[in-house]
């Protein structure tokens, strides 16, 4: 799908009101983390890439979404979200089981280790996942559709949509703190705001976005 | 020593965070642990921090514990959802039943102010009849306090919080005039209110904690919608900005970082003081009166880990219901698209809403009220809306999410029926202090499940007569808690009295979301400080007579 | 041109100065609001021309030089434009009200297009068109008579009572948070009873040039309290993009400055007006 929002980076505004220093902080320490991890081996971080990558693609033509950092953070920190499913493993421990068990049942589907599976191929394993049509024992240990619903797809949609790149894709105003918005009506814009492809009348959205500060 | 309020307490020396001004303190009366202070508090939340200004402006000596850090929005809240995450209880809880709750985010706080720092602000009262509704309406508890005593204590909390609401409410008996004016609507809330008139129901600017004039130190919301993760301008009137600056101008004692393990009890049977963890050292303060507030599952938690030779099933648990009926609220939404350009990200998430539903007794297959309000998700939560909810990932998700300004939706805040089966019990394991760590059982009942079909149904109805398309409904989320030492006019049958006394032990007390026998339609924050207000009347005059 | 008093000739300054100021404050005020409305309807932009022209003709009649300024057909044609793009303006300000769900509830009265506001272009245009016809010596539009000064008199006290009421709205809005902004609600009332009842009367007061001297300074105090209100958001001027339009609109209160000026011009010939009775 073309962009909906062309030229539109949330980044511009970093140092105009929208952002305050707190703010600028986080966000600059997230974009410069570190993509390794000790707590997945080598074959677990590269399951752990091509399920972030199909899960959620990168977008097109933008700076690319650290994902895969944010989790392996999460991960190597076993930092538990305040609850967890009383059939499934604390954090780390659910996913070095749940990659593991992918892996496994990509070797048994195509006799190929997941990280190497072309995207349908993926694709049809994760799909397995999610509609508990896995077929391995392994999988006893960690119930695939819980281990999808309760802890893969969380912890991946939201190290994605922390990234200011997804924020500028899907059209989000971003940080806003002193400023926040003035026009809360439908079909108003503040000029701090992305503008929407074909919404232009007079002045093409690409060029409002790039005037947005 | 590191300046990180998260490691090391900041409320100590003599003084405060000044939460008004940038690396700013206020001074702060101090208490020896050895001091036998006249109420030692659990907790600076909604019922906590707003009992500590009541009791210490009354002339107690007050102590108030939180386990979180005591923070400065101004200088240390970013716009941003995952770092903001530092305001939720993420302590490890184990979650099962048939209807697992999902905890952390949006039902619990660990912070000097608690859940308040990074609740919606919504203000709402409960309808009169949800006071009563075994002998009014035919199902559930009655509350053993009346309504009217409650909707004064209302009025006392809405003009101390300074809520912005509508000049007219359009349903229960009359009520005052708001402090302030309402907000303005975005274009979700107008959404909500073209539905409603469409359907020939009503609908009102909701009441919120968010000041719409300047108040104080308080600046003017400028709708930045990032409320759900802590205001960074102070507008909203939380627990934090609201109460604790007139407790500690009051001489009430703030401890931040101190998480209470353990409630002691004397020979005598009433409560000698508490055991906390602070810099990594137990401690023990006395205390004349404890009062616990911490919320539907620490309250319990902490009751049941204070077992001793005289109370084996835990403190105050001679009824057995500490831990029980615990109660969410049904927090169902229904979604759809429309050509308008929306960015529900604009504004506090909830400006509109219609509490039709709670003031409606007819129409129904169920028990009980719901309100529903507009919805303005940040993208993390609205991402893992439509991947739970809808099952999308992959491009069928990144494309969705790139039509989120055109999103719309409806949520409800719902009525569930208390149940003994849903409960809060202690764990084998043990979390990061040496504490046992709860176990949360959860079902809906079947009367949640009817509520929530019709509620479903009739919001989805109202976003489509607004020609709303692509409707959906998200069927698993659920809000607030609240029960699990329920209060009742008879020791059998509940844990602490109308004054949130425990029936057991006298000088133990307990005043926050878990004495309520019933949740009503509508968010509980405004009820719980009223009832906090309340009981430090009662506490007032009960002192007055030589009663405690 | 017959040669005038000396009083007449400022009294007739007076009334397009008022003009003229009435003009500035809705010359910003609407560039301001209509921006914040992103000029979605090209008419938005009929408000701003109007007010400029009207500037440009009400003020060379105030300046000092007033027998230089033209009466050519332009000042009628401008003066008559604003007073109708006024009017035009309120039925669409209400119109925008009453577009909102709730139609006429207070909360679209309160952040919808301001009904009143147009009404002070329409006054401009009026006032403007009033001072034309004195220094043209006849004085008159059509049948009314201007010269004794009532009927400006009249016009004036219903303006100020029209632009207490938006203040009295919008204030309540902002729930009367300052003590402070109960005076606009206060005093120019009193200021346009009085010159009411000076009009019917057909007696100018002293207490009368009192009030609304006061009304007038009021109005540029209300610069400095809504320009500390903008400070107070979030932000304050530094994040002016936002808080200009947030907070308290800066232009609007000369609108009562603008008035009283020219309810002292028509009491000023009310004065005149009753020296040359009681000469007669």
């Amino acid at each position: 799908m073309p962009d909906r929002f062309p030229d539109y980076d949330v980044l511009a505004k970093r140092t105009s009101p929208s952002w305050n220093d707190k703010t600028r902080e986080v966000i600059d320490q997230r974009l410069s983390m570190p993509e390794s991890c000790d707590a997945l081996t080598e074959q677990q971080q590269a399951t752990l890439r091509l399920v972030i990558d199909r899960v959620v693609p990168q977008p097109e033509d933008r700076a690319s979404v650290n994902a895969f950092a944010l989790l392996a953070a999460k991960i190597a920190a076993n930092k538990s979200d305040g609850f967890r499913h009383h059939r499934l493993p604390p954090v780390r421990e659910a996913w070095q089981r749940g990659l593991d068990a992918i892996d496994a049942e990509a070797k048994a589907h195509f006799d190929t280790p997941f990280a190497q599976l072309d995207a349908a191929q993926a694709d049809a394993i994760l799909s397995m996942v999610q509609q508990e049509k896995v077929t391995l024992a392994q999988w006893a240990d960690i119930p695939a559709e819980l281990f999808w619903s309760w802890r893969l797809i969380p912890d991946i949609v939201s190290a994605y949509y922390a990234h200011p790149s997804a924020w500028s894709a899907m059209g989000f105003g971003g940080p806003a703190s002193p400023r926040g918005y003035v026009r809360l009506q439908k079909n108003r814009r503040d000029p701090w705001e992305a503008a929407e492809a074909d919404s232009g009348i007079l002045i093409s959205a690409k060029r409002k976005n790039r005037h947005v500060v | 020593m590191s300046s990180d309020p998260q490691e090391n307490p900041r409320a100590r020396d003599g003084r405060a965070p000044d939460v008004f001004t940038p690396g700013g303190w206020v001074p702060m009366r101090e208490h020896d642990d050895a001091d036998e202070v006249d109420f030692a508090i659990v907790g600076t939340g909604a019922g906590g921090g707003t009992l500590a200004c009541k009791l210490a402006e009354a002339g107690f000596s007050v102590v108030a514990f939180d386990a979180g850090p005591y923070w400065r929005p101004l200088e240390e809240f970013a716009s941003d959802e995952t770092h903001q995450e530092k305001l939720f209880w993420t302590d490890q809880r184990i979650v099962d039943g048939n209807n697992p709750i999902k905890m952390g985010s949006n039902n619990s706080g660990k912070a000097v102010g608690g859940s308040t720092v990074h609740f919606a602000m919504v203000s709402l009262r409960m309808r009169p009849e949800h006071f009563a509704t075994r002998s009014k309406l035919g199902y559930a508890v009655d509350w053993p306090i009346d309504w009217q005593e409650m909707w004064k204590y209302y009025a006392q909390v809405e003009q101390a919080l300074h809520i912005a609401g509508p000049v007219n409410y359009p349903w229960g008996p009359h009520r005052p005039r708001y402090p302030l004016r309402p907000h303005p609507l975005n274009a979700a809330a107008e959404y909500l209110a073209r539905g409603a008139e469409a359907l020939g129901t009503k609908w009102t600017e909701t009441p919120l904690a968010t000041v719409s004039a300047p108040i104080g130190k308080s600046h003017p919301c400028v709708y930045r919608g990032f409320c759900v993760t802590g205001c960074t301008t102070n507008a909203k009137q939380s627990v934090l900005t609201a109460w604790l600056p007139r407790a500690l101008k009051a001489g009430a004692e703030i401890r931040d970082l101190a998480m209470v393990g353990r409630i002691e009890t004397g020979k005598d049977g009433r409560v000698t003081g508490l055991h906390y963890i602070r810099n990594g050292q137990w401690r023990f303060q006395k205390a004349k009166n404890v009062i616990v507030a911490g919320y539907a599952i620490e309250t319990p938690r902490l009751l049941l880990n204070s077992a001793c030779d005289r109370f084996p099933d835990g403190l105050a648990n001679s009824s057995g219901l500490v831990g029980k009926n615990l109660m969410v609220q049904l927090n169902q939404a229904a979604w759809g698209q429309v050509k308008d350009d929306v960015r529900s990200y604009k504004g506090p998430p909830s400006l509109a809403v219609s509490e039709h539903w709670n003031y409606t007794d007819t129409g129904k297959d169920y028990d009980g009220g719901w309100s529903y309000m507009s919805q303005g998700p940040l993208p993390i939560t609205w991402a893992k809306s439509l991947a739970g909810g809808r099952g999308l990932w992959g491009q069928a998700l990144i494309d969705e999410m790139a039509r989120n300004n055109h999103s719309v939706g409806l949520k409800m805040v719902g009525e569930c029926m208390p149940d003994e089966n849903n409960r809060v019990t202690l764990a084998d394991e043990k979390d990061q202090y040496g504490l046992p760590i709860t176990r949360i059982t959860y079902a809906l009942t079947d009367n949640d499940k009817r509520m929530r079909d019709h509620a479903v149904r009739f919001m989805r109805d109202s976003l489509q007569a607004t020609g709303a398309t692509e409707c959906w409904e998200e069927m698993d989320d659920t809000c607030h808690l609240n029960g699990t030492a329920r209060m009742g006019d008879d020791p059998a049958t509940s844990v602490v009295n109308a004054d949130c006394r425990s029936w057991d032990i006298p000088n133990l007390w307990v005043c926050d979301g878990s004495v309520f026998p019933t949740v009503g339609g509508v968010n509980p924050s405004l009820t719980i400080q009223a009832l906090a207000c309340r009981t430090a009347d009662r506490i007032k005059a009960m002192a007055a007579r030589g009663e405690l | 041109m017959a040669q005038k008093n000396k009083e007449e000739a400022l009294a007739v300054r007076l009334v397009a100065g008022g003009a003229t100021v009435l003009a500035v404050s809705v010359l910003s005020d609407s560039g301001m609001e209509h921006y914040r409305g992103s000029f979605r309807d090209p008419a938005m932009v009929l408000p701003l021309l109007s007010s400029a022209a009207s500037i440009g003709f009400n003020a060379r009649r105030a300046g000092a030089h007033p027998e230089r300024a033209p009466d050519s057909e332009g000042t009628e044609i401008s003066h008559l434009i604003s007073t109708s793009i006024g009017i035009i303006g309120f039925g669409f300000h209400a119109y925008n009200v009453l577009k909102r769900p709730g139609g006429m509830r207070l909360v679209n009265l309160f952040y919808g297009a301001p009904v009143g506001a147009p009404v002070a272009l329409t006054l401009a245009g009026a006032l403007g068109k009033t001072a034309d016809a004195l220094s043209r010596n006849n004085g008159m539009i059509g049948p009314i008579d201007l010269k004794d000064g009532r009927v400006i008199a009249g016009v004036t006290s219903i303006g100020l009572v029209g632009t207490v009421a938006e203040a009295a709205l919008l204030h309540f809005r902002g729930a009367y948070h300052d003590p402070f902004m109960w005076l606009p609600i206060i005093v120019p009332p009193i200021a346009a009873v009085s010159l009411a009842r000076d009009a019917i009367d057909n007696v100018p007061r002293p207490v009368t040039t009192a009030l609304l001297g006061t009304t007038a300074a009021l109005g540029l105090i209300g610069v400095g309290f809504h320009a500390y209100g903008v400070a107070r958001n979030m932000g304050g001027w530094k994040n002016w993009r936002q808080n200009l339009l947030a907070g308290p609109p800066v232009p609007t209160p000369p609108a009562f400055t603008g008035l009283a000026i020219a309810g002292l011009g028509a009491l000023l010939l009310m004065r005149t007006a009753k020296k040359k009775r009681s000469h007669a």
